[in-house]
């Protein structure tokens, strides 16, 4: 099984870039290799995903492993997109071990399966269903990463601790911020042609899934409603942006 | 041919004297040639800032050498060569530029102007066809040097005033500052200066407001912004992005329901509070409020503190590079 050997490549890659990325901070050194090095990951993870679609005939979401694999591929994606947009080098530090993390947990004997079949039939809105739906969550887990910085520079910067290597290679409060509120908008966006794309589906019914998503999705609109409209204290988004898509990851894990 | 430096500077010489040698750039060159021309001395470089004023010379013999650049002071400048100048020879002067050209005899430990000022300095004389192959493999080196001991060293990190330390906090915030919107309470010194620093790194407008309104309408002209009464600033308090306050008001000028009042009004952005009054005119619990970042006069000097003892502490390591790099060329001269 050629792909779970690309995973394992594309895993060694993120955690190198995170090694790579924290070296720098703690050096002090020019982060040059972190974007080459998750660059690298996109391509090996693309590779995989691209055998597994075309084993089963359809987008790899078939099973555990190929749902945390497109899921970290798609955070990858937009850290390529954000991260080299904003400047956010350090992103990479934090984004190589959510990778490395998700990919570890999809090679666990059992997550992956060992023999694919192929789907016998295939539903386009289905498909893109569940591909938006993933991708979305691609953006949100990087607006939590992108939240998770903010929180620590915000505690560095209130407690006057200036000297730190992470201090300095930390983007500025304004970028971290605004990548943030960015990242949640272009997920929420993807997350409701998702769902949509769910509701246009022939198999479309009421169910479990159906009621955890709309719950997910009304969350998700009703914060950056509220985020871009009325505004939020930094801190509270980025709070919110890590702890709304934690509930979320858990409830779709739950059911 | 020796290499022979003779010079003044900040720690030798009062301002007074300083400045009846200080050249301007603009005079750099011809001081250098009027140092050889019809003189004894085959190569001549003058570097002046306003710290300091020294001639780096290559003559064959180093008393006429000295007798000869004595001699020219007293007729170019009126003044005699006595206990404020510092006189070095061969080695000695190769490792005193490397110590100027690398920031460590800089008034700013570390700081980054001298390299340029001494550039300037050897790039008049080399367009004067002053210099030749001592001074010229000199200063070649000592650029190398210099650069090696800044890259190697943290001889340039951190800041090591009250302004840039504010600065750096406000990019830090802000990322870039030309997007910012200042406002000034208070037209003293200090507040003065934090914004002009605010400025010069990109800040777009200042709003100055004060309790004699002349003063703050004075600042603002000099600072290109404009003055607020101070019954309404307030009402400014909304649209800004950081403030800096230095009144010398005795009690808190403002407190955290000044802040409550316009968060919903400024969408909760960011806002960098700079306190630099004694006693403080910002009440520390504005700090508190989640998009509020206080920080006071003791806080920013105790930082600018930090990085000066921090620059001392690689002087030593600065030291060893200029040793090690010198050993290793084979300058003429020394």
């Amino acid at each position: 099984m050629i792909e779970r050997w690309l995973i394992a490549l594309a895993t060694a890659f993120a955690a190198f870039a995170a090694a790579n990325a924290w070296r720098s901070i703690t050096s002090g050194a020019r982060n040059r290799l972190t974007l080459p090095l998750l660059g690298a990951t996109f391509i090996v993870q693309l590779m995989a995903l691209g055998l597994r679609g075309d084993v089963r005939g359809a987008c790899p979401l078939c099973d555990t492993g190929e749902i945390l694999i497109f899921l970290s591929w798609s955070l990858v994606l937009f850290y390529l997109l954000v991260g080299a947009a904003y400047r956010l080098s350090l992103l990479g530090l934090f984004t190589a071990p959510v990778v490395v993390t998700l990919q570890a947990i999809a090679l666990i004997p059992g997550m992956m399966s060992k023999q694919p079949t192929r789907v016998d039939s295939t539903q386009s809105w289905r498909e893109t269903h569940a591909a938006l739906s993933v991708l979305s969550f691609g953006a949100l887990a990087l607006a939590a990463v992108s939240g998770v910085m903010f929180v620590i520079l915000d505690k560095l910067l209130k407690e006057k601790k200036f000297t730190s290597g992470l201090f300095n290679n930390l983007p500025s409060v304004h970028n971290l911020i605004d990548s943030t509120k960015r990242l949640l908008i272009i997920g929420l966006l993807i997350l409701t042609i998702g769902i949509i794309a769910g509701f246009l589906a022939p198999s479309f019914e009421v169910n479990r899934h159906l009621i955890v998503a709309g719950i997910v999705w009304l969350a998700y609109a009703v914060f950056v409603s509220v985020t871009y409209v009325r505004g939020l204290p930094p801190r509270q988004i980025a709070f919110s942006s890590v702890i709304l898509f934690g509930i979320s990851l858990l409830a779709f894990g739950l059911i | 041919m020796k290499l022979f430096c003779l010079g003044l500077n900040h720690e030798t010489a009062p301002v007074e004297l300083r400045e009846k040698v200080s050249i301007a750039n603009t005079h750099l060159g011809i001081e250098s040639s009027a140092l050889v021309e019809g003189k004894p001395i085959s190569e001549g470089v003058v570097i002046s800032t306003c710290n300091r004023t020294e001639f780096y010379l290559a003559a064959d013999s180093l008393e006429e050498a000295a007798t000869t650049l004595a001699d020219h002071l007293q007729n170019r400048f009126g003044v005699a060569t006595d206990e404020h100048f510092y006189e070095k020879h061969a080695r000695e002067a190769a490792v005193h530029l490397c110590r100027v050209v690398s920031g460590l005899n800089s008034m700013v430990l570390g700081e980054t102007e001298i390299f340029g000022q001494v550039k300037k300095g050897y790039a008049a004389a080399l367009e004067a066809g002053v210099t030749g192959g001592v001074l010229n493999r000199l200063f070649q080196r000592a650029f190398s040097v210099g650069k090696k001991v800044r890259n190697s060293t943290g001889i340039q990190e951190g800041q090591t005033s009250v302004g840039s330390v504010a600065v750096d906090l406000a990019e830090k915030i802000f990322g870039h500052l030309k997007d910012s919107q200042v406002m000034v309470i208070g037209a003293g010194e200090m507040s003065r200066t934090t914004a002009q620093s605010l400025l010069s790194r990109g800040a777009h407008s200042m709003f100055v407001t004060n309790r004699s309104y002349d003063k703050a309408v004075d600042l603002a002209a000099e600072m290109g912004g404009s003055a607020i009464r101070f019954d309404d600033w307030e009402e400014s308090l909304k649209k800004v992005d950081i403030i800096i306050s230095s009144t010398g008001a005795p009690h808190h000028v403002i407190g955290p329901a000044h802040i409550e009042k316009v968060r919903r009004k400024r969408k909760y952005r960011p806002l960098l509070m700079v306190d630099i009054a004694v006693p403080r005119d910002i009440d520390p619990a504005v700090g508190e409020i989640d998009e509020v970042y206080l920080y006071d006069v003791d806080g920013l000097q105790e930082l600018a503190a930090e990085a000066r003892l921090r620059r001392q502490e690689q002087i030593k390591l600065c030291e060893a590079i200029i040793e090690e790099e010198l050993a290793k060329s084979q300058l003429p001269g020394l």
